[in-house]
Parts: C-alpha cells; sequence; structure tokens
C-alpha cells in the first residue's frame, strides 16, 4: 500500500501533505505526556507490521495494522503512522519521501474513522462479543478504507478509479480478514493485561 | 470459589491466545523474511543490440504481467511492453540515446533503471562511421598503413567490427552469470539492522517527546 515516488500527480502530492499535516496537528494538541510511550510502542509496532509478509492472494503484500492504531490511539494515530512511514521510506524504500503526505493520510486517515466507528466498542467493553466484534470491525474496515483511498489517489491522477481500486481491494482481502483478528486478539490481551491503553475511558482495572 | 476459577481459567484462555499469536509472528518474520519486502525493483542490462529487463515485487517474487516503459532522455516515450511469467521482458535498443526504463506495476507500485548511452554505444558504433577512431593497433593495420591500400583498408575496418562483435559476445557471455546475480542482489529486502535501527529511532523519539512534555510540565 505504498504508493512510490513519480506515480502521483503533484496536486495529489500536495493535497496528501497538507491534510496529513493537518491530522498530525490534530493529534499532537491531543497528545498527553503520559500516553507518549503508548503511540511510541503502536508506531513501532506499525513500522515492524509492513515486513510481515501475507503470502496469500496474487500479489505480494503485507500487514498493516492501522486499524489497530486507529481504535487505541484515535486521533494520534496520525503522528504514530508519520514516523512509521517515514522510517520505512527512509529505511527500506518502501513508499518515498515525496509521497510521505499521501501514503500517511491513506492510512492514518481510515484509522480515525474507524476509532469513530468502532472506538466506543472498545471503550465501553461491557460485553465481551461487542468488544470483539468492534475489535475486528475496526482492523479489516481500516485496511479496506486504506485500500479504497490507495485507489481514489491513483484515481485522481490519472488512472481509472474502479479497476486501480478493485486490484487493491482485491489484494488486500486476506489482509482484512487476519488484521481483523490480530486486532480483535491485541485488544483482548490489552484489555486483560493493561485496559488502561485502550482510551482512558475504558473501565478501570476489575476490583478482585 | 466458582467464579474465581472461572477467572482463571479465562486468563489461562487468554494467555495461550496470546503466545499463539505471538509464535504467528515470530514464524512469519522469520520462515517469510526473504520475501518481505514491499517494492518493485527493475533491473536492466544491455546485451548486444537488446536491452534485457528483469522485474520483481519483493525480493524473489517477479513481477508478471507488468507494464514496462521505455523513455528516451528527453521523456518521449520509445516503446512499451509487459514482462513475461518470469518477470523479464526484452526489446531492441530503439536509439543511441540515454534509455530509462520504467516498471509500472499495479497499487502504484513504480520503479525505474538508467542505462546511459555510453553503455548502448557499441551497437551504434557497428552501423556508424566512427569505426575508425577505435583505436586498434594491431600488427596487421600497421601492415595495411604501410601499403596504403584502400580496398585493404575497408576489409581491415570489417575485421575490427568482428573483433569487437567477437569481444562483446565472448564479454556478455562471461559477464552473464555476474549479472544475473546482481539483478539478484539489487533487492534483498530490509536487513535486520535496519529494522531494529527503525525501532531504536522511534523510541528514541519518544524518549526526546517524553523530554520535553516534562519539562513543558516543570515550567
Amino acid at each position: 500500500m505504498h504508493i512510490s515516488e513519480g506515480v502521483l500527480s503533484p496536486g495529489v502530492l500536495i493535497a496528501g501533505a497538507g491534510l496529513t499535516a493537518a491530522g498530525v496537528a490534530v493529534g499532537l494538541r491531543k497528545l498527553e505526556t503520559k500516553e507518549i510511550p503508548s503511540v511510541g510502542i503502536l508506531s513501532a509496532a506499525f513500522f515492524v507490521a509492513s515486513l510481515i509478509h501475507v503470502p496469500i492472494g496474487p500479489a505480494s503484500i503485507h500487514l498493516i495494522l492501522n486499524g489497530m492504531l486507529g481504535i487505541i490511539l484515535g486521533w494520534k494515530a496520525f503522528p504514530a503512522v508519520l514516523v512509521g512511514l517515514a522510517l520505512q521510506a527512509l529505511l527500506f524504500q518502501f513508499g518515498g519521501i515525496t509521497t510521505l503526505g499521501v501514503n500517511t493520510l491513506n492510512m492514518a486517515f481510515p484509522a480515525v474513522v474507524c476509532y469513530y466507528l468502532f472506538g466506543w466498542g472498545i471503550r465501553i467493553g461491557n460485553r465481551r462479543l461487542v468488544f470483539i466484534l468492534s475489535a475486528f470491525a475496526g482492523g479489516s474496515c481500516a485496511v479496506f478504507l486504506g485500500s479504497v483511498m490507495v485507489g481514489l489517489s491513483l484515481y485522481l491522477s490519472g488512472e481509472a478509479f474502479l479497476p486501480a481500486a478493485k486490484v487493491v481491494v482485491a489484494a488486500h482481502l486476506p489482509v482484512m480478514v487476519i488484521e481483523g483478528g490480530l486486532t480483535a486478539v491485541c485488544a483482548l490481551f490489552l484489555r486483560r493485561v493493561k485496559p488502561e491503553l485502550l482510551e482512558g475511558a475504558y473501565v478501570p482495572k476489575q476490583s478482585s | 470459589m466458582c467464579r474465581n476459577s472461572h477467572r482463571s481459567q479465562r486468563v489461562v484462555r487468554g494467555r495461550h491466545l496470546f503466545f499463539c499469536l505471538l509464535f504467528t509472528v515470530l514464524w512469519l518474520v522469520f520462515f517469510n523474511a526473504p520475501a518481505s519486502a514491499h517494492k518493485v525493483t527493475i533491473f536492466a542490462w544491455v546485451e548486444g543490440d537488446t536491452v534485457h529487463t528483469q522485474s520483481k515485487i519483493g525480493a524473489g517474487k517477479r513481477a508478471k504481467g507488468a507494464r514496462v516503459l521505455v523513455f528516451d532522455s528527453k521523456g518521449n516515450r520509445l516503446l512499451e511492453g509487459k514482462t513475461d511469467e518470469k518477470g523479464e521482458f526484452s526489446f531492441k535498443i530503439p536509439k543511441k540515446t540515454d534509455l530509462k526504463v520504467v516498471l509500472k506495476a499495479s497499487m502504484g507500485h513504480m520503479a525505474e533503471w538508467k542505462i546511459p548511452a555510453d553503455e548502448i554505444g557499441a551497437v551504434g558504433d557497428v552501423s556508424g562511421s566512427t569505426v575508425p577512431e577505435i583505436n586498434v593497433k594491431s600488427g596487421i593495420e600497421e601492415a595495411v598503413r604501410s601499403t596504403d591500400v584502400k580496398p585493404g583498408l575497408e576489409a581491415v575496418s570489417l575485421t575490427r567490427q568482428e573483433v569487437q562483435d567477437l569481444i562483446d559476445k565472448s564479454l556478455d557471455r562471461k559477464l552473464a552469470p555476474i549479472v544475473d546475480m546482481l539483478a539478484d542482489a539489487t533487492d534483498c529486502g530490509p536487513k535486520m539492522t535496519e529494522v531494529i535501527g527503525g525501532i531504536g529511532y522511534i523510541f528514541g523519539l519518544v524518549g526526546v517527546a517524553l523530554y520535553f512534555a516534562n519539562r513543558r510540565k516543570k515550567e
């Protein structure tokens, strides 16, 4: 899902960079001191996730984890994704520096959308089933929306939308399922071990 | 008592899940590491009057059916083709100029490889008038020079071309394995040092952010 340099038109690049800057600003404003380590750890997870190759399906694809970042961090997913992508571009040559803005937007915006759509299920956390389902939905929806946004950026740069988006979405179908499951498992684990990570609003640790 | 055992059971189940996940992730990382990169690469080399290209998605996986575009130095598109099953695409050199070979794979992936004009110079020279410039000081040449016979010169220049062709051919043949090795080595995916370095960067950034956040709080 990393768009390479030289594929997108300058207008798309500038718009992406501008929107990403706005998103990062919002994220940093919401960032509290005690949340900095968890943002860092999730950013590191996002950074490494791209190395986990999913050998299913027609194309070479990898985990993204933007849904997990979204439902745990909300708007703070923007700075986390930006840092992860910048390091991927510099160290692995995934994507590129000029496309950093667009790529961050494509990954972080779906994360924020999923935070608003499914975050409540994870914060309330009363019913186990609701919790699992919303974590799964958050994880897979973020990948789906990300694929659509990649298709959209290609479309805005002159490619036909439906074929471009179809290819990206089809290639990421296995990732959607895997990420949904992974997000659910991780969220369940966090709920048991470190519930304060799942947004401060989550009920404090059970009094035994 | 009953609730207690129920809870401990749930904790055990949670741990099981966690370890399953951990092992899955570790397995994925270590067993698929060589094929884990997610970028496309193209490698092009000249052999005689053709240019061969090899395209890959990630390390080792060939890019099948991807578009390959060839541009000259001014950015005019000269030709276009599709990679075959092995991710390879070959074309005759259309003209003697700097060539830019661009690979366009799906999902916004792109890579390029430049071939400078002097790398393909040999092709142009064969048909061009630059042959006499080649500095082959052979005994035959000297002999012909001394006799100063025009038809003889032509014969020698032909010989020169043939010699050059022969050298080119045998060089191509000898260098083929090295070229293949280079093609394989152009992308070997992210290395462990880069991965750990990246994680280190992120933790360092966290430290810097915490430092500034704490200083702000003190003020």
